[in-house]
């Protein structure tokens, strides 16, 4: 009976979340962007607006406008969707379909192959065939969806007489043999209707897209099961199981696999969110019917109601993955607290959210008082309590100066004083070096040690050598790019790719290094060139510093928010820290991409600065939760307890034993997200939001050569997408490399 | 019973090899407790591994020869060798809640060596009874995998309910119905013979209330509890010879001198033959008859346990005997050894 309890729990804690999602996406609307938006035409007169903005509520005080925008989605009232021009539910619903089937599909197969393949790389471990499943995995990471989406099409258009776009032969469909599709699940009507030949339709139209969209999972949870299983491998009760006198294969599958599903099994539901984001792209490249391409052609006429529809929806989809991954958490592993800790916090937010929706149902202007109330009295309750315990405790004064530091140094990076900021911490470091000059020298003696024997551990694993190395080249393709790449002088900016619009300039095929004709004139492009006359080579080298400034960016400022919070929720616990996790709970909620899309979009600016925005506002959340389990891991070793015992200050123990000892896992996850952040980049721009049409930028490259691909012209969609590819394959393979250096349990 | 010559262990680490044995000769008389002692990483556990083989894949076993009952196993094949490990010879671990596989519950756990080494038992003791073997439960897998099924029906269902479809739910829903049905017809099975065998094992360490004790999961159990269901683990394909690595290490004192004490009885009652690996000479005193001091994975002495303690002969035993604390007035005059290295 415990069980039904705790899933009750866990579905009764989704709710707040889910009224934090529709916070942001209201926000998103109403305070970004201009909720009259969708009604508003090049014809509208100022009248007819201000009748709109009547009609609508826009003069209403904000917290109206919200409880009415909440009432509109529990009553189903998503708004008017002028792309599709019909009610944003209905076309959800015939929508949804369409992607549910594409990835359930991805989903069994990602799944189904990638555990098996997991546990075989681990019980073959540093054998070629664990080396090759690893690196099938990797490339799974690193290549971006979109680009192995377009090798399939180009290989399956031009060299098969495959139908790859759609979900179905509109001919056999429609004319030749029409029959019900009462579910929208092609498969199963065409099984309903009995007919073969439907079902294999439907089945050869889903391969591709669902190969596409389940490789990135499938590499996720193969590297996941394959770490989770050399954890369990070494523990003592496969000593056990061998001791008794079970076989090799009954050890690893009865004892082993078990014990290793249950960390993977947790993470399945973020292979879920891998797939919603995947369904944007792969949908869109395989004109999929479904409700990734639905949103993409909404975001890019700025259909804001569809979009804010679609948002939610992927956070509700999201949750309820998490859900049935949570509770069964539950089932596989019997250690698990079903009880749990109900706090009386956690109660009150849960049944003031139930009745906030409840009233809200009812009436809206109880509604608003009732919202009112509680945001008043929760604000007082929290302000009391921080009073009283600066008040009790003055020496804790400075978290509130670290946070409000944190603050200003996070506005500084996003207005632009970047390089700023690095300058001033390079200063500060050169003074802390100068002032402990002598500690510093006498730590050097085993660092240098440490360092030999880093080198070694580098040098000896050929792939994190291929790693440095990709990063290595990059990094300097990015700083000689005004020598590799020379800007003609008519170019003002040289981010900035130049147009040539006559003819002989477009869909130029590569002539790589020779040229130059022998007059001296130069007369082709050495990667080729693209429809309106970009050069390729010249986007790739000076799109290397796009991807470089973005990644660092991103990278630097959401580490430094991950690093303060997190350390700070993990190590005090308690109630700071149920805020801060209820925060990144909603924040998660939302998929990545979706969520970067929907900012972009609902802004309207696409500038490269508003994409550096979107991407740390989705980034943050995931890494400070990293941190802040890190330092709640920490917060209970033992010399933690000896510090505080010894007399010294929180500010001194997160400082010199928590973030130091969390700094492993933040450089390892640091150096992976800056491929990371370049795949999702050029996922931007590969849709279209790469900070204007000629900015030299991988992924809109890509998408220029998407157009080309049924002319056989390879070239334009090739090129940029190898760079984006190598590029995070090199900060993959050099993160994988890092770890294995830092954590001690691998150096035998 | 078990006799090792000369066995020679390395470790290839990153800093080089590390010899953790360099030639140790062990003989162990049938139905004996042999004590092994010495400090720690003295290689006291890597030798009762190496006779099993249970190494981990960066040791290696140079040189030397281990034989069982006048086999020579040295060389034997991986298969002999499942049959030997919990067959002839049970082994206990110092941490028995991680010796212990956590998702699976203690029947589980027993019944599974049972089947390896007590198969034809089991079957026999069926057919005697009249149950069945192994399994009275049907058509069931385990929890994750039945609540993997039962939430893909309930959410094809619910879809296909919202998409105004319900017809197309009715198949699942006929799954999630037979499940429920399945489970209403098992009820109140009889237990099988496998069960009855396990609470068997599970009385004979003197567990309270075996029958509990079975269908509960090793976290659930006392640390006491925990390594009585790994002696009774060991005991259960009714090895010769049980190699106890520091049994009680992790426990606490009066729970350590009951499972002695059990450890004990039970040689006494089968005549087995213990290896009691140990670093506690109080241990040794009160439960061996023959001892062999290891220091710097080499026997140094190894002689009764009388004679070791009142005439000990090599250097190192000496030093270990003086580190013993004593109570009343000479604790106050223990000599200061140093490091045992010194020596």
């Amino acid at each position: 009976m415990k069980l039904w309890i705790y899933v009750l729990r866990r579905l009764a804690l989704t709710i707040p979340v889910l009224l934090g999602v529709t916070v942001i996406t209201f926000y998103l609307s109403y305070g970004m962007g201009d909720p009259l938006a969708p009604y508003v035409t090049e014809r509208t007169t100022d009248e007819q607006y201000e009748m709109l903005a009547e009609k609508h509520g826009v003069n209403e005080p904000i917290y109206v406008q919200y409880v009415t925008y909440l009432r509109g989605i529990i009553t189903f009232d998503w708004g008017y969707s002028k792309v599709v021009n019909e009610e944003v539910s209905e076309a959800l619903r015939y929508r949804f379909a369409a992607t549910l089937e594409l990835s359930i599909l991805a989903f069994i197969v990602a799944v189904a192959t990638a555990l098996p393949l997991g546990i075989f790389s681990s019980i073959r471990q540093n054998r070629w065939e664990d080396h090759s499943i690893r690196l099938f995995a990797l490339f799974g990471s690193a290549i971006p969806i979109f680009w192995f989406a377009l090798f399939l099409q180009y290989f399956f258009t031009l060299y098969t007489d495959w139908q790859i776009n759609g979900r179905l032969d509109p001919y056999l469909w429609d004319i030749e043999d029409p029959i019900d599709t009462p579910t929208n699940f092609l498969l199963i009507d065409a099984i309903a209707a009995g007919s073969w030949p439907h079902f294999i339709d439907a089945l050869k139209h889903m391969v591709l897209p669902a190969t596409v969209l389940a490789y990135g999972s499938m590499a996720t949870i193969i590297r996941l099961m394959r770490g989770n299983m050399l954890d369990v491998l070494g523990q003592d009760y496969i000593r056990t199981a061998k001791s008794k006198g079970l076989t090799e294969n009954q050890v690893t599958y009865k004892h082993g696999a078990p014990n290793a599903m249950i960390p993977t099994v947790t993470l399945l539901g973020m292979g879920f969110a891998g797939l919603i984001n995947g369904s944007v792209l792969t949908e869109t490249i395989f004109t999929w019917p479904g409700l990734g391409s639905w949103a993409i052609t909404a975001m890019r006429s700025l259909d804001v109601s569809a979009i804010l529809a679609y948002t939610l929806f992927s956070a509700f989809l999201y949750i309820i993955a998490n859900l049935i991954v949570d509770i069964l958490y539950a089932f596989l592993d019997p250690r698990v607290e079903l009880g749990g800790h109900s706090s009386i916090a956690e109660i009150l937010v849960v049944s003031f959210s139930i009745l906030m929706l409840i009233i809200t149902f009812l009436n809206i202007t109880a509604a608003v008082w009732f919202g009112l109330f509680i945001i008043v009295s929760l604000t007082l309750l929290a302000g009391y309590s921080i009073v009283k315990r600066l008040t009790e405790n003055p020496e804790d004064l400075w978290v509130v100066f670290l946070l409000s530091g944190t603050l200003f140094v996070v506005w500084s990076i996003l207005s632009g004083f970047f390089m700023t900021i690095l300058y001033v911490s390079l200063l500060f470091y050169l003074v802390y070096l100068g002032y402990y000059w002598d500690g510093v020298m006498e730590g050097l003696g085993p660092k240098y040690d440490e360092f030999k024997r880093a080198a070694y551990q580098v040098k000896r694993n050929p792939l994190t050598m291929l790693g440095l190395f990709l990063v290595l080249s990059l990094l300097s393709i990015a700083l000689f790019a005004p020598w590799l790449a020379p800007p003609s002088e008519s170019q003002r900016d040289p981010m900035r790719m130049e147009e040539h619009f006559e003819y002989n300039f477009n869909h130029q095929p590569p002539c790589y290094l020779s040229c130059t004709a022998e007059s001296g004139e130069e007369n082709g492009y050495i990667l080729g060139s693209t429809d309106r006359g970009y050069d390729i080579y010249y986007g790739i080298v000076w799109g290397s510093r796009t991807s470089l400034d973005v990644a660092v960016k991103v990278v630097f400022t959401g580490t430094f928010i991950a690093a303060v919070i997190g350390a700070v929720s993990g190590y005090y616990g308690g109630r700071v820290d149920d805020i801060v996790m209820r925060i990144t709970d909603v924040f998660i909620a939302i998929p990545g991409l979706v969520l970067a899309l929907a900012i972009i979009a609902v802004t309207g600016d696409n500038s490269i600065e508003m994409l550096m925005y979107a991407l740390i506002i989705v980034w943050w959340p995931g890494f400070t939760r990293v941190i802040r389990a890190e330092a709640l891991r920490i917060r209970k070793l033992p010399y933690i307890e000896a510090a505080k015992a010894a007399g010294a200050s929180d500010f001194r123990i997160i400082f010199q034993h928590v973030l130091p000892n969390c700094i492993t896992s933040i450089i390892v996850i640091a150096t992976m997200d800056m491929g990371g952040i370049v795949l999702s980049l050029a996922a931007l721009g590969f849709l279209g939001f790469g900070g204007g049409p000629d900015l030299a930028e991988w992924g809109k490259l890509v998408s220029f050569g998407q157009d080309d691909i049924l002319t056989g012209e390879w070239w334009g969609f090739f090129f940029p997408g190898l760079a984006i590819a190598l590029w995070a394959l090199g900060f993959y393979l050099l993160g994988d490399g890092v770890r294995d250096i830092l954590d001690p349990k691998q150096r035998n | 019973m078990l006799e090792i010559e000369n066995l020679k262990t390395n470790f290839n680490t990153y800093d080089g090899v590390v010899k953790a044995l360099n030639g140790v000769n062990l003989k162990i008389e049938d139905g004996e407790i042999f004590g092994l002692v010495g400090e720690t990483g003295c290689g006291k556990s890597v030798t009762c591994y190496s006779a099993l083989k249970l190494l981990p894949k960066t040791a290696e076993i140079v040189d030397g020869k281990i034989i069982l009952n006048g086999e020579d196993i040295t060389h034997a094949t991986e298969s002999r060798l499942r049959q030997i490990r919990g067959g002839e010879i049970g082994i206990i671990f110092q941490d028995p809640l991680s010796a212990l596989n956590p998702v699976m519950t203690i029947n589980e756990q027993i019944g599974e060596i049972l089947l390896l080494h007590q198969k034809k038992e089991v079957d026999d003791f069926a057919s005697e009874e009249k149950i069945p073997p192994y399994k009275s439960e049907k058509w069931k897998g385990s929890p994750g995998v039945e609540f993997t099924i039962m939430a893909f029906c309930v959410s094809f269902i619910s879809l296909f309910t919202m998409l105004g479809q319900f017809a197309f739910g009715l198949p699942f829903l006929l799954v999630i119905v037979s499940m429920l049905l399945r489970d209403y017809l098992q009820r109140d099975l009889p237990d099988s013979a496998l069960d009855l065998m396990v609470i068997d094992a599970l009385s004979r360490v003197k567990l309270p209330d075996p029958r509990q004790i079975a269908q509960s999961y090793p976290h659930e159990l006392s640390g006491g509890m925990q390594q009585r269901v790994m002696i009774a683990m060991a005991l259960a394909g009714k090895a010769k010879m049980l190699i106890a690595d520091e049994p009680t290490t992790a426990l606490d004192v009066t729970i350590q001198a009951q499972i002695l004490q059990l450890i004990k009885d039970i040689q006494k009652e089968q005549n087995m033959s213990v290896l009691l690996i140990t670093h506690d000479l109080g241990v040794v005193a009160e439960t061996c008859e023959k001892v062999a001091v290891m220091y710097k994975g080499k026997i140094v002495e190894e002689a009764s346990v009388d004679d070791i303690f009142t005439n000990p002969k090599h250097e190192y035993t000496k030093a270990l005997l003086d580190a013993i604390p004593k109570g009343g007035k000479e604790r106050l005059e223990v000599p200061n050894i140093g490091e045992p290295g010194a020596i």
